[in-house]
């Protein structure tokens, strides 16, 4: 640098001292100069770190913009040109410099006369003889055609099944396909598994669930010919495996029943759980479960159930883990988007789409503007209802005639004693209803303009209020909320202090109210639960003086109070001045309590509206502008709405005006044409079932994905996928009845000398329980495991998830997930995170899972039951109780040395007899057998 | 035969550790061939670290700078005047900029203190008296408004985004000193505003997470690592249990030594060693009455916090590397978020005071402050005018104050300066990520240097940003 700016300069001293200059010369002159004494310096010593060739070779290029040279400025970055030579304020640069826009340099705005000589250098038409530094490299935009080459975004194809030497190994196509390799790098197949260890495997990949000793004794002991296939019949007919197999999808779908943010509880996101069970029992399509899933409320026809079904699914949208607080709301609807495409990207297509929110994709052929066309869609479907803290959507489904019928009749009912109440209301405090604020008397401050610490919401139900409605605490947060109403008090004076609130037996009955006036500050309690005495609305809180404007307020604070905390308005009433409503007295009727206590019943006690998270179509039906470097302030061109062109064969269809184009974005992803999503997902089951997948960076098929370990197989199973309707059970029943699925775990030195990461599947891989497995199996072997389906799991009135305590029997899928207090089991064994979209689980081998067995109440417990089961059960002596309890824990009989080393340590045990086999019990819990699969 | 595990396990320890960095990444996308080698093993720095650890003192909610430490003489001239302010709030919420505010002077007085003569209020009496030990940064900038997305900011570089904390960053760029010990450890943790995100690992290893010990709201006396203890069972007889599971473990693992067996085998023998170490360093019986006197211990108001504080240095003696130590609470409007009610601060004030005092006075008396970074600081700051005109201060990310001690920054030092009245980061502006940048250095690490493979790129605590602060460097 140092050099190129001596020698620009002595290129211009050169042209200044050469002969007579003319006059434009002369002022060319004098710019260049200008340039060099007030310009390049700033530039070199503020901006070139990040704007300048070096920055870029550095990889530390800021916004594609380069200041190092003419061409530079003038082409600009991501926000466009940084110059517009004689524009002062239509460069970008100067607006940065300002710190209008963009805030440059970042650590700290320059002095004034430093841009004063910017905007004179802009002026003067920003005279730049940097000739010699090489141009920004133009942006190299992305090439789909070569980007098509990528293995992934080629059409699957089906391939013959290749030939192999040992034609007596194979049982299915899949076999050959892995023999052939096995035999071309010279490996043989370690032998086939052993009955005992099947049975495990097979009932723990397909239900999650260990088989009873008496399943095993039965499989051991069928002579059937087809004694394994009716084994993977009767597993995949059981109900466990759609709770099993939906729990892998919650996984990519990052289900979760709450959010980060307060703990807020997602209520109805068990029914989307319920939908994923009951789509794999079911065995739905994979396809159709993928359309329901996006567009599922967009779908036309169908019975009710259909509907319903559809309405739920949509729930797959909404169910990330957002910043409802987030207080820019555009950011906010993007970042929703964003999640949304981050979500799809990986769980369906296996690409990172979200890399191109903020500059074309890296090193996948997905350019910023594809990014912005899927964006387009996506926006167009509103997930949240927007508020100082937003909400997520939450839509009735539709019921059947009787149950909607049932519920109609309901709401008249409830509508109709509403109104008795209101009535009766009327009467004992004279209410009359919504009063504008302008009609109530004094100085109104109506809670619309008082100052809310914490979340409060608005209501109208109470039907007497002044303005717009009231507010209320939602009795949580206690301590933490306040508001505050502070009047513009024209003239000093005594002033009565009347505070209007909705009454009911539900609220808080000692609010502390403080007020602030010239007097002081006084507090007192008010009770909310009687209706207030004047007018049915106010109560009086005192006279006090007030100055003219000066500081003073009444505040609430919902500290120390049960029940809710309601305010409607504070009105400041001056002495002896305008009419005042009568003062009625303490009339609480009492069939006004008995009423509402009544209409709070009726309520309870009646037929809900079901209601379902899902989204629904905005109003206006729009494509998305690109988002420059992913800001929502800095728009681009707008791009009609679309797919990933890389994967899009043939024409692009054309969006719909009036609709957001998820349906197009459905029928896209599910397409028999779309190359990716079924190879995704047959890649993803064969992981589920062998532990890593042909492909195993299982979320990512892109170029910086890992490649596929036997590419025609996986195209194959594919393909026959989708030509077998996007059978998940058939896919399944073909891959475990393959030999490969039935190798052992056996070690072969020669083998693992030549594969040591079991690539080409010499041997069947030892996986890890995961945490619900460990969890159900504990409960089965006590005797404890509740196995009903389905339905909400935690009660309806919990409000945050906050320290969340558990105790269930049910199976862990049905656990909720909380995640701000996931069980601790799920947290120790590498459950899933439930913000992520996660495909393939962390396995860690860590301290805290040991302490979790050795010190947690429940494996203490769960061991203790079982040990009770054991010594209740009938048994010839101590060794046969001993290989009872393995059959039962580990799924086998014991070794010898095991039950050496039982017996040795039951004989040294100085507890009791149920302790000691408590103890025994937990350690088998504890053991590789118990936490391995083979 | 336990002799032989263990063998095997030392074997397999001093085996690994050597260009795990480079692998864990990989490890993750691509499933490595074997067991991958101790991923909390020590690992070497970029480059030589000042600090070995940090002690991050989390002010929950918000100090507000301009009632302590950011001295702003024109808020008194300037009190109950109203006055246009860019609001990052209203911004936010309409775009609008210079909407009208009235400024509110400090509550409490300033004064010089130390020999550097840095400007501190009565806030934080006993704070002022160690002035000549702290590194001021009064031009910190961050992300978010709202608690949520600022708390997550501080943690994780990010506001919305899963990304992992910095504590699970430093841990997997440094791995931990002491394995009978977790190396992240964060005492009394807030369930809100991100809660366990906060300390989580996000897309690294699960390994990387931060323990929790105890939580916000739960007395400190309390304070105990999940399951680092039997509830029922004597030591004794545990003791004869975890020899009967080696003895099955080893007999079910049989001859061969698959390295993810040995892995677990001696999970068993360290989760042991933590139950019979880690209760040990947060014991404070024996601790002198001296030294409980300094953190305020056995006093009110700050008892709670004084052992927060006192376990922070028995965790940083023990080789612990990030330690945080939240002072908040679950709530919407955590501690200092005082909307409404400024005085309030002091409340909270008195309880952190002497703790924090005491903890800077034992760590520089025992040595510890050479290689310990102290991290004071909220999620933002706040307004130096009242909220809605009333009489607190609503939040504020465009400019708030931090200090740091110890390893590695100048002592007595001040950098960055707000504008006139305290409300925007303008000369030498420090962006969270910044901080994060130079914290990360101080430990030896390059921050873009610390990145993980992860979704098909390379992502790093400070995304696409960050500039080490050299200013403060010593």
């Amino acid at each position: 640098m140092g050099i190129r700016s001596t020698l620009g300069l002595a290129g211009i001293l050169a042209s200044v001292l050469s002969g007579p200059v003319p006059a434009r010369a002369r002022e060319e002159a004098a710019d260049l100069e200008f340039f060099e004494a007030r310009i390049r310096p700033v530039l070199v010593e503020h901006c070139y770190r990040c704007h300048s060739d070096e920055a870029e070779a550095d990889g530390r290029l800021k916004g594609g913009l380069k200041l190092d040279s003419r061409e530079g400025l003038r082409i600009g970055g991501d926000s466009g040109p940084a110059v517009v030579p004689g524009e002062v304020d239509e460069s970008v640069l100067i607006e940065a410099l300002r710190y209008e826009f963009l805030m440059m340099p970042p650590e700290g705005k320059l002095p004034d006369p430093v841009i004063a000589d910017f905007e004179e250098w802009v002026a003067r038409g920003a005279p730049d003889p940097r000739e010699g530094a090489t141009a920004p490299s133009p942006r190299a935009g992305i090439d789909l055609e070569a980007g098509r080459e990528h293995w992934a975004y080629q059409p699957p194809r089906e391939w013959p099944a290749p030939e192999v030497s040992d034609a007596d190994w194979p049982i299915t196509e899949i076999d050959r396909f892995i023999l052939h390799r096995l035999e071309a790098e010279g490996l043989r197949p370690v032998p086939d598994a052993d009955r005992v260890t099947l049975i495990r495997r097979l009932s723990f990949d397909l239900t999650g669930l260990p088989p009873t000793p008496e399943e095993i004794d039965a499989f051991v002991r069928d002579e059937s010919p087809t004694a394994y296939e009716d084994l993977v019949d009767r597993l995949l007919c059981s109900p466990h495996f759609g709770e099993r197999w939906g729990r892998h999808w919650l996984d990519v779908a990052r289900f979760a029943e709450s959010l980060t943010l307060r703990g807020f509880v997602l209520k109805e996101a068990w029914r989307y759980r319920d939908f994923v069970i009951d789509a794999f029992n079911e065995d739905m399509p994979f396809d159709q479960f993928l359309r329901e899933q996006i567009a599922g409320d967009l779908m036309p026809g169908g019975s009710l159930e259909d509907r319903r079904r559809r309405r739920i699914a949509t729930a797959f949208l909404v169910l990330g883990n957002t910043n409802l607080e987030e207080q820019d709301k555009e950011q906010l609807r993007m970042d929703v988007v964003d999640e949304q495409i981050e979500v799809i990207g990986k769980a369906i297509l296996g690409q990172t789409i979200s890399c191109a929110r903020c500059h074309d994709h890296k090193f996948d052929p997905i350019p910023t503007a594809d990014y912005y066309a899927l964006a387009g869609i996506l926006r167009n479907a509103k997930a949240m209802n927007h508020a100082n803290v937003s909400k997520w959507i939450e839509v009735p489904l539709p019921m059947d005639p009787a149950r909607e019928a049932a519920v109609a009749e309901h709401e008249k009912a409830v509508a109709a004693l509403e109104a008795r109440v209101k009535e009766a209301r009327a009467r004992a405090g004279g209410a009359k209803g919504v009063l504008a604020v302008a009609e109530a008397p004094g100085i109104v401050v109506d809670d619309e303009q008082a100052a809310r610490v914490g979340d409060w919401t608005r209501s109208t139900s109470s039907g007497t209020y002044i303005g717009s409605g009231y507010l209320h605490d939602g009795n949580t947060a206690k301590g933490a909320k306040s508001l505050t109403f502070q009047p513009e008090i024209p003239e000093a004076g005594v002033y009565d202090v009347w505070l209007a609130y909705a009454p009911g037996s539900s609220r808080a009955a000692n609010v502390p109210v403080t007020i602030l006036s010239a007097e002081g500050e006084s507090t007192l309690e008010v009770d909310l639960r009687p209706t207030p005495p004047i007018e049915g609305r106010y109560v009086a809180l005192g006279r006090f003086r007030f100055e003219a404007n000066g500081q003073g307020y009444v505040q609430l604070s919902n500290e120390g109070t049960r029940g809710h905390v309601t305010a409607d308005a504070v009105l400041f009433l001056p002495e002896g001045k305008g009419d005042r409503p009568e003062v009625v007295g303490d009339r609480t009727g009492d069939d006004v309590e008995a009423l509402e206590e009544e209409l709070k019943r009726l309520r309870e006690s009646g037929p809900k509206r079901d209601l379902a998270i899902s989204v629904v179509e905005e109003e206006t039906i729009e494509d998305a502008r690109i988002h420059i470097r992913g800001s929502v302030h800095l728009l681009g061109e707008e791009v009609p709405r679309g797919f990933l062109r890389v994967a899009t064969v043939g024409e692009p269809p054309t969006m719909p005006e009036g609709e957001s184009g998820r349906r197009e974005l459905a029928d896209w992803l599910a397409s028999e044409e779309n190359p990716l999503t079924a190879r995704v997902f047959v890649n993803r089951v064969w992981h589920w079932l062998f532990g890593s997948g042909i492909v195993r960076t299982v979320d990512n098929l892109g170029t910086t994905g890992a490649s596929p370990t036997h590419p025609e197989l996986l195209d194959t199973i594919a393909v026959r996928f989708v030509e077998q309707g996007w059978s998940v059970k058939r896919l399944v029943r073909e891959l475990v009845r393959s030999r490969t699925y039935r190798l052992s775990s056996a070690e072969d030195p020669a083998s693992r000398a030549i594969d040591p990461e079991n690539l080409l599947r010499w041997r069947m891989d030892r996986r890890r329980l995961d945490a619900e497995c460990i969890r159900d199996a504990m409960l089965v072997a006590s005797g404890r495991l509740r196995r009903d389906l389905g339905g909400p799991t935690f009660p309806p009135e919990l409000d945050a998830d906050y320290g969340y305590d558990r105790e269930s029997d049910r199976r862990s899928v049905y656990e909720p997930v909380f995640r701000n207090a996931l069980p601790d089991l799920f947290e120790a064994f590498d459950f899933a995170d439930p913000s992520m979209v996660v495909g393939r689980r962390d396995e860690s081998t860590v301290a805290p899972q040991a302490l979790f067995l050795m010190n947690h109440p429940f494996v203490m417990d769960r061991a203790r039951e079982t040990a009770r089961l054991l010594l209740v059960e009938k048994a010839d002596d101590e060794e046969d109780r001993i290989d009872r309890a393995s059959r039962l824990v580990l799924g086998r009989p014991a070794s010898d040395a095991e039950r050496r080393i039982a017996l040795e340590f039951l004989g040294e045990s100085p507890e009791d007899l149920e302790s000691s086999w408590a103890l025994l019990v937990q350690a088998m819990f504890a053991s590789i057998d118990f936490r391995y699969i083979e | 035969m336990l002799d032989a595990i263990r063998r095997r396990d030392l074997l397999k320890h001093t085996a690994c550790g050597f260009g795990y960095l480079a692998l864990a990444g990989l490890a993750a996308e691509r499933a490595a061939a074997e067991a991958p080698p101790d991923p909390l093993w020590p690992r070497s720095p970029h480059f030589p670290a000042k600090a070995k650890r940090v002690i991050f003192l989390f002010m929950q909610g918000g100090v507000s700078q301009v009632d302590s430490f950011d001295y702003k003489p024109r808020l008194f001239r300037d009190d109950g005047k109203d006055m246009p302010f860019d609001d990052a709030r209203v911004i936010a919420n309409t775009g609008a900029r210079g909407s009208e505010q009235r400024v509110m002077r400090p509550l409490w007085e300033f004064s010089r203190h130390g020999e550097c003569g840095h400007w501190g209020s009565s806030l934080f009496p006993e704070l002022n008296r160690h002035m000549d030990e702290l590194c001021f940064i009064h031009s910190l900038h961050t992300e978010g408004v709202a608690h949520g997305p600022a708390t997550l900011f501080l943690h994780c570089g990010a506001t919305s985004a899963v990304r992992p904390s910095l504590g699970a960053w430093i841990q997997y760029g440094l791995g931990t000193e002491n394995r009978d010990l977790p190396g992240f450890v964060t005492i009394g943790p807030s369930a809100g505003n991100g809660g366990a995100r906060n300390y989580g690992n996000a897309f690294l290893p699960a390994v990387y997470q931060g323990t929790p010990l105890g939580k916000a709201g739960a007395p400190a006396s309390e304070a105990t690592i999940r399951n680092l203890s039997n509830p029922r069972l004597s030591e004794a007889d545990q003791r004869r249990q975890l020899d009967l599971l080696l003895a099955l473990n080893a007999e079910q693992s049989g001859p061969s030594s698959d390295p993810e067996l040995d892995a677990v085998i001696s999970s068993f023998e360290l989760a042991w060693r933590m139950q019979m170490n880690a209760p040990d360093a947060l014991d404070l019986s024996g601790e002198s009455a001296e030294t409980l006197a300094l953190y305020g211990i056995g006093e009110e108001p700050t008892d709670n916090f004084g052992r927060q504080c006192l376990l922070a240095r028995r965790l940083s003696e023990r080789g612990v590397r990030f330690i945080q130590v939240t002072y908040g609470d679950s709530t919407a409007n955590p501690a200092w978020d005082q909307h409404s009610n400024m005085p309030k601060h002091a409340d909270h004030a008195r309880r952190v005071d002497r703790p924090i005092a005491g903890l800077l006075a034992d760590l520089r008396r025992r040595g510890l402050l050479e290689d310990t970074l102290i991290w004071w600081g909220s999620e933002f700051g706040r307004t130096p005018y009242a909220q809605q005109k009333g009489t607190g201060r609503d939040h504020n990310p465009d400019g708030f104050t931090v200090w740091l001690a110890g390893a590695g920054v100048k002592p007595g030092f001040s950098f960055g300066a707000t504008d006139e009245f305290g409300h925007k980061a303008e000369q030498d502006k420090v962006h969270m990520h910044d901080l994060h940048a130079t914290i990360l250095h101080l430990l030896g690490l390059d921050h873009e240097r610390l990145t993980y493979r992860h979704s098909g790129r390379d992502f790093r605590l400070t995304d696409v940003h960050g500039r080490v602060v050299e200013g403060i460097l010593a």
